[in-house]
């Protein structure tokens, strides 16, 4: 076996595991770390026989031992008794053969959402212990030094095991609090990937960890509606990767995208979870967005008109339960398309400029209005201020030609 | 494990001699409140007045006596509590139920040597 099929191997079983040891033993440290030790362990043992059938069962029950050895190191490094005494208690505890692996990924995820932990860490925390990425993938996903990085990690550890953050799934009273901050710590970490259109970047791996994080979490908690729309919104927006970007390399907007190149799988298991979600709560904000999504996704060919009033209808919608200025931005989108140019223009000039002044969308959708709108002057400085604020190559680019074309 | 719960509230609101009727208000408050913690509270009380704050610096080892708290800012420390409670997530349900004037912030520490 090559050396990238065990680590695939590897990654596969990692999220299962380290939550599994995690939770056994309320040490992050200790089951990551007993988790490489069985990996490097793996890669002797299995180097002339290849994996046993079970490789995760095998690598699970090799870090379990070798975290109960660990423990023991602790106390007669540090003449700790009460490590001794876990030791003895979890070794009573030691999976066997056919003992199989418990699911503790929720109590992880939940555990690195905390929201005591920093906000910028949560999502690095959640991707290395539950994705199993590697500390130089998440940084170059999060554009950060692996140095950087790691201290952050190690520093939201810290705070994990010193603040006493419990390793419960909370009860349903502390739900709104502690699910938001798993979603929206989901929606940063997927955001990131999604900005990169070409798919190309380091973030290209990230994205299929962002579709297997939100099918665990809709399959863990199947009575929420949120859990079934962040699963939705993530799929209908993968399926559309292919036709994001043209053979230039340059982006293509939703409208311009060719419905053809949409991958149809991900769509179908799309609608799926936005139809558990709608039945469980249709009026709730994500819910309404994965709407919007479903109903870009069920154009079927470039021939049909966009469905800009059903579009327009949804984010009317989506406006009576989030008025921020993020709706409003993407509702003047439409309102362009439906109503004219002049009234989504209107819109856009009500909104607090200040808290926008650095939001790449804010700047390339006003050029677009101004540029239709014949205002080419201000359409220029608005390009400018987007192409200031742009880090992508496949925005550039089309930011760039649009910008050509209002001169020719 | 055990927590220090810090109070910090804008101290102006009490008055200097902490006799108000919103000092009185609150008092009042915090003493309802320790009787629903029971064996929960291990300590706690209220502080006096900022301006009562003795301060001893420490630079280079040498040591020299400040009127004035630590750090000034708009919120002080105002009283504290020393509760017992399984991890952080019985502290933080504890902690958001100290009364508290509109504007302020509890402080959840762990103490270093467990409980």
């Amino acid at each position: 076996m090559t050396g990238a099929a065990l680590d695939l191997v590897f990654r596969e079983a990692s999220g299962r595991i380290v939550a599994a040891l995690a939770s056994r033993f309320h040490d992050l440290d200790l089951a990551e770390d007993s988790f490489a030790d069985a990996c490097a362990r793996a890669l002797e043992a299995w180097s002339h026989e290849g994996p046993p059938r079970d490789a995760a069962a095998w690598l699970y029950r090799t870090a379990y031992r070798s975290a109960i050895d660990m423990l023991r190191r602790r106390r007669t490094e540090q003449r700790f008794a009460p490590e001794l005494q876990r030791a003895a208690i979890e070794e009573q505890n030691m999976p066997d053969e056919w003992t199989p692996i418990p699911d503790e990924r929720l109590r992880l995820i939940f555990v690195c959402c905390h929201p005591a932990v920093a906000p910028d860490a949560r999502a690095a925390l959640t991707l290395r212990l539950v994705c199993g990425l590697s500390t130089r993938e998440i940084a170059r996903a999060f554009l950060l030094t692996e140095p950087t990085l790691a201290q952050r990690l190690i520093r939201a550890k810290r705070k994990i095991a010193e603040a006493g953050v419990s390793f419960e799934v909370p009860g349903p009273e502390a739900w709104p609090e502690r699910l938001d901050a798993v979603l929206s710590t989901i929606e940063i970490a997927y955001g990131r990937a999604h900005e990169d259109a070409a798919g190309s970047g380091p973030h290209f791996n990230y994205a299929a960890e962002m579709l297997e994080v939100t099918r665990v979490l809709a399959e863990l908690l199947p009575r929420e509606a949120q859990t079934a729309a962040i699963a939705a919104i993530v799929r209908f927006a993968e399926a559309r990767r292919p036709a994001r970007v043209d053979a230039h390399g340059m982006m293509v907007p939703l409208a311009d995208q060719d419905p053809a190149a949409w991958v149809e799988s991900l769509i179908v298991e799309a609608r799926g979870y936005l139809e558990r979600a709608i039945s469980l709560q249709p009026r709730s904000p994500r819910v309404l967005q994965a709407g919007i999504h479903a109903a870009w996704c069920a154009r079927q060919t470039l021939a049909d008109p966009p469905p800009w009033s059903e579009i327009l209808a949804l984010y009317d919608q989506l406006l009576t339960v989030r008025d921020d200025a993020i709706v409003r931005l993407n509702r003047a989108v439409a309102l362009a398309q439906v109503r004219g140019v002049d009234a989504a223009l209107a819109q856009i000039a009500s909104l607090a400029y200040e808290s926008l002044a650095d939001f790449l969308p804010y700047h390339a959708v006003r050029a677009d209005l101004l540029c239709r709108a014949a205002r080419r002057d201000e359409a220029r400085l608005a390009y400018d201020a987007a192409l200031a604020l742009v880090t992508t190559s496949a925005e550039r680019l089309w930011l760039e030609r649009q910008r050509a074309a209002l001169t020719e | 494990m055990q927590y220090m719960l810090l109070i910090y509230e804008d101290e102006r609101i009490y008055g200097p001699d902490r006799e108000s009727p919103a000092a009185r208000e609150r008092r009042a408050q915090h003493i309802a409140y320790s009787r629903e913690l029971g064996p929960t509270r291990l300590a706690g009380s209220g502080l006096k007045d900022s301006t009562a704050t003795t301060t001893i610096r420490t630079a280079a080892g040498k040591q020299t006596i400040h009127d004035g708290p630590f750090a000034e800012s708009r919120e002080q420390l105002g009283g504290y509590y020393l509760i017992d409670a399984p991890d952080l997530d019985a502290a933080i349900a504890i902690a958001k139920k100290v009364p508290l004037a509109q504007n302020g912030a509890v402080e959840i520490r762990p103490l270093l040597v467990p409980g």
